[in-house]
């Protein structure tokens, strides 16, 4: 056979198409905004002329490397100990995520404990909030005495005081994130552990080994890609948050790296925010490292073959009672109790006063009053916000739905070719957005599609450039969705349609889609709504014409404008629980997968 | 001898007309042009775009951002020549100048019929108003200014109960910083300090300036995100201890709807908090000039200030727009208040910063 013969051969099959495009499409909106990212870490910035000293914009100069690493105290205090809260926080909400998000995803998929239903929706709304709305919850209720102001509910309610570390910093932060983020772990562990075939652990239990040791041996090693795959997202992503340590870590000046970087990125000294933001992703690929080398490893983790599986679930026996009722308790606290401040929070017209006569519709259906927040109507007669809403909506469906299928696409391919260097190579490619931090990610973009470049027009200010970046950002969500959705799927189905001489769209439509369709689905619904609260990959892309939701919502929050803040965040999950109560009763797949049903 | 009757007439019929009347002809192109873009850092630039609106038919685009937001969208957009802004209201003048005015991007637009009003210090570029951020306390308790001087933040009894805005958040909170360096201010707080004291200050930094900023922040200084915010915190009643926060004067208009305690001490020795100017600016690139201009006139004008001249800590440029009663003339202000000063704060203001940053983390 010929070289050319063998190409011609090798480029007819679908998987090597999609790897090839794909290898193309993402190096260009990848790798070149790194380099650029790279570059910019070199150069004089306009804002920088103040403080490189007679310089132009666009000169070459070390003087934000010096800065950053080689001041003394000045870098420690700008770099290294930001550095270390970051590394503190985020290991510490991964820790809480995986463990809450992984308990409860194993009670609901493994074992008979009762409202499964009513759980499996509910744990997943914190993840629906934008995170800081958890935080700003968490100032209602544990606030102390340290801002002044109204008491916190928690004081008002017992006469208990937090202490300071409890309040602000470290430990708040740690735990908002981790809550927020334990959606994540309760999604990709739950998504393997309910589609595990009982017979491994009847099996196990013939042999006489015990729960733990079937918990240790058997399901812990099957879910362990999926808890790799949720540190690493956690951690990529509470490392790149930004708003909830803004909230909760400003009064006691604990500072992060992205506090850092917004300040600097938007301040005077936007190349000092370019290094920190290349350490950020030099640390997420190191994690990534880690991951891929214990998934190399392994052999194998197929869990969803031809044959016939058998999923039976552990009796509770007595416990089951006590646990459902704890494990309703602890999602109403943490999903429904902030949801229920947020809407008595946003009637109230004096804070802290709940009395009946202080509450008001002012901040919903209000005409606005000159008086209090200089004249602005409630949500619900406010052009602006109807406006950012439906430039949310419109995003996210856009972004979801070019994410989505082009994970499920790179998923088929990845898994198809495994082994293969350009598999590989695309693998990483589809992950690596992801360790971009947000807000650098917009601030490139924007550097990069301000003008025209390589034949494309100047994207700044269009649409397209938001659904560009947002599908980009979360293809990882969506390729992760897909790669899991194949892999636990044995390749012996598509043999045998291939042997029929199925065409490949075939394939996919009618096979592999319908059976791993509740992972594909997570493919879109989990880029849906991440756009929907997204804040920082947006918000220096947008203008003002085309702002979305949240960067509106943050601008209430901080102006203080609680209540109409309060009232959005309301809004914002009743519509993603809309859309997916639409979309479940049409498809029968949901947020959570129907983990739970 | 007609001839000077008709221009007799002419000048009295000039007189007669409401200073500040735009032209005819702009008000023709205006509306042609049908729509105006502004970015502003005030928000109640929502209410006079709705008097606007109504007054002349022009519809108006308004965005609130804030300062450092601001000055990156508008650079990015005038740089590459994106339509944004028509025009804007901005403020933080230790970057204005040189990231928006120095290059081109903002064009100074006086209207014809303010050339004679306003004074001319404030023309170029053209203030649209001041604002002020004054040290307010709570005053539930006490009814007497609590503090004297300045350095009186800096002591024990004040730990933990001060409240400032974050000066990452907000460029002019980190221009009054900067300016309390500056020769002229660090000479008053040391002066201050041994009126105060009767001592000299012992320095453990460069000048008065640095020494009293980083007092102030290792005194248990709580940052918040929000001037409104914080004048919630501070002024809500029922709090064990007087509290008081170096915040904008205007949110003291709070008081009765949200039953909050707060009042100002003006007479805080050196300065009792600073005072900033908000400039009002074309865009290089604007598309609707002439909708611009016209909004630019009647913002100037008292009619179109009306949303800011209601309160108090709102002062127009233009003389003869009202100051609240309860209120002083910016006269009144100037002997109290820090002023920014853009030479200065070019030089300087990245040093402060990073001297903040490098005090204020724990």
């Amino acid at each position: 056979m010929t070289f050319w013969n063998r190409l011609r051969f090798w480029i007819r099959k679908p998987q090597h198409i999609i790897l090839i495009v794909l290898v193309l499409v993402l190096t260009f909106l990848t790798v070149v905004p790194l380099l650029s990212l790279v570059r910019d870490t070199f150069i004089v910035h306009p804002s920088e002329i103040m403080s490189v000293r007679g310089s132009k914009p666009g000169d070459f100069t070390l003087f934000h490397w010096r800065k950053v690493f080689l001041d003394g105290e000045r870098s420690y205090r700008l770099f290294y100990q930001p550095f270390l809260n970051t590394v503190i926080v985020s290991l510490a909400s991964s820790l809480i995520a995986i463990l809450l998000g992984g308990a409860v995803a194993w009670l609901v998929t493994r074992t008979d404990i009762k409202a499964k239903g009513f759980i499996s929706t509910v744990f997943i709304f914190p993840y629906i909030m934008p995170s800081w709305t958890l935080a700003m919850a968490w100032l209602n209720f544990f606030r102390n005495g340290l801002t002044g102001g109204a008491p916190g509910l928690v004081t008002a309610l017992t006469g208990w005081v937090p202490p300071t570390w409890f309040s602000f910093g470290a430990f708040p932060i740690s735990v908002v994130l981790g809550l927020h983020y334990s959606p994540f772990a309760y999604i990709l562990i739950g998504g393997i552990l309910k589609n595990m075939d009982a017979n491994l652990e009847e099996a196990a239990l013939i042999l006489k080994a015990s729960r733990a040791r079937i918990l240790l041996r058997i399901n812990l090693p099957i879910v362990m890609p999926a808890i790799l795959s949720t540190f690493l997202l956690v951690f990529s992503s509470s490392m790149s948050a930004f708003a909830v340590p803004a909230f909760l870590g400003t009064p006691v000046r604990y500072q992060v790296l992205t506090t850092q970087l917004f300040r600097t990125l938007n301040g005077l000294n936007p190349g000092y925010g370019y290094i920190m933001a290349l350490v950020m992703i030099v640390v997420g690929l190191g994690i990534l490292a880690i991951n891929q080398w214990y998934v190399g490893k392994r052999k194998s983790f197929i869990t969803v073959t031809g044959k016939s599986s058998n999923i039976s679930y552990l009796k509770l026996k007595r416990l089951r009672t006590p646990l459902t009722v704890m494990l309703v308790l602890l999602v109403v606290l943490i999903a429904i109790v902030p949801l229920l401040t947020f809407l008595v929070e946003s009637f109230i017209m004096a804070p802290g006063d709940y009395r009946p006569s202080n509450f008001t519709t002012l901040f919903w259906a209000g005409e606005g009053r000159e008086d209090i927040g200089g004249g602005e109507p409630g949500i619900l007669l406010n052009r602006s916000v109807y406006q950012a809403f439906w430039n949310s909506i419109r995003l996210s469906v856009a972004v979801a739905l070019v994410a989505g299928t082009i994970g499920a696409l790179a998923g088929y391919a990845i898994v198809r070719t495994r082994g293969t260097k350009l598999s590989l190579i695309v693998n990483n490619l589809s992950f690596f957005p992801y360790l971009l931090p947000s807000m650098a990610f917009g601030a490139i973009y924007l550097s990069m599609f301000a003008k025209p470049f390589l034949l494309i027009p100047s994207l700044y200010g269009t649409f397209a450039l938001l659904v560009l970046i947002g599908a980009v950002k979360y293809l990882p969500f969506a390729s992760r969705a897909g790669i899991n959705a194949m892999l636990q799927l044995s390749a012996e189905l598509e043999e045998a349609a291939i042997i029929m001489g199925v065409p490949w769209r075939k394939r996919m439509t009618r096979i592999l889609i319908p059976i791993q369709k509740s992972s594909f689905l997570s493919g879109y619904f989990l880029p849906f709504i991440s756009c929907m609260r997204e804040l920082a990959l947006f918000v220096l892309l947008v203008t003002p014409a085309n702002r979305v939701i949240t960067t509106l919502l943050l601008q209430y929050n901080e102006k203080g404008w609680n209540q109409w803040a309060n009232a959005i965040n309301l809004l914002i999950i009743i519509v993603v629980l809309l859309f997916n109560t639409v979309i479940n009763r049409l498809t029968g797949a949901s947020i959570d997968k129907g983990i739970g049903s | 001898m007609r001839k000077v009757a008709l221009f007799a007439l002419l000048a009295a019929v000039l007189a007669i007309l409401p200073a500040g009347a735009a032209d005819q002809a702009l008000i023709d192109a205006a509306k042609k042009e049908g729509k105006v873009v502004v970015y502003s850092i005030t928000s109640r630039i929502a209410n006079a775009a709705k008097a606007f609106e109504s007054k002349y038919g022009i519809k108006v685009e308004a965005y609130n951002l804030k300062d450092g937001e601001l000055i990156e969208k508008v650079s990015r957009e005038v740089a590459g020549n994106i339509a944004g802004a028509d025009f804007v209201i901005c403020q933080d003048s230790g970057r204005v100048f040189g990231q928006l005015f120095a290059p081109g991007y903002l064009v100074n637009y006086v209207p014809d019929s303010m050339k004679q009003v306003i004074p001319a210090q404030y023309q170029n570029p053209l203030i649209f108003q001041f604002i002020n951020k004054v040290f307010i306390y709570n005053n539930e308790k006490v009814q007497t200014p609590v503090i004297r001087n300045v350095w009186e933040l800096t002591e024990p009894k004040w730990k933990g109960l001060v409240q400032f805005k974050d000066p990452k958040q907000e460029g002019v909170n980190a221009n009054f910083l900067t300016m309390l360096t500056s020769p002229e201010w660090s000479a008053k707080l040391e002066k201050a300090y041994e009126e105060y004291y009767g001592k000299k200050l012992v320095l453990t930094t460069k000048n008065a300036g640095y020494e009293w900023i980083k007092r102030f922040f290792q005194n248990g200084l709580i940052l918040g995100n929000s001037d409104t915010t914080i004048s919630e915190n501070v002024g809500i009643k029922g709090q064990p201890k007087t509290t008081l926060g170096l915040f904008v004067y205007s949110k003291t208009r709070y008081e009765a709807t949200k039953n909050l305690a707060l009042a100002p001490m003006p007479d805080v020795k050196p300065f009792a908090g600073f005072m900033y100017p908000a400039f009002i600016m074309m865009t290089k690139n604007a598309k609707n000039k002439n909708a611009a201009k016209l909004f630019i006139e009647y913002l100037l004008t008292p009619e179109g200030f009306s949303p800011w001249s209601k309160d108090v800590g709102s002062y127009s440029s233009n003389p003869n727009v009202p100051i609240d009663k309860d209120d002083f003339p910016v006269s009144y202000w100037e002997p109290r208040l820090v002023f920014e000063d853009p030479a200065y704060l070019f030089e300087n203001r990245a040093d402060v910063e990073e001297f903040v940053n490098t005090i204020s983390a724990k």
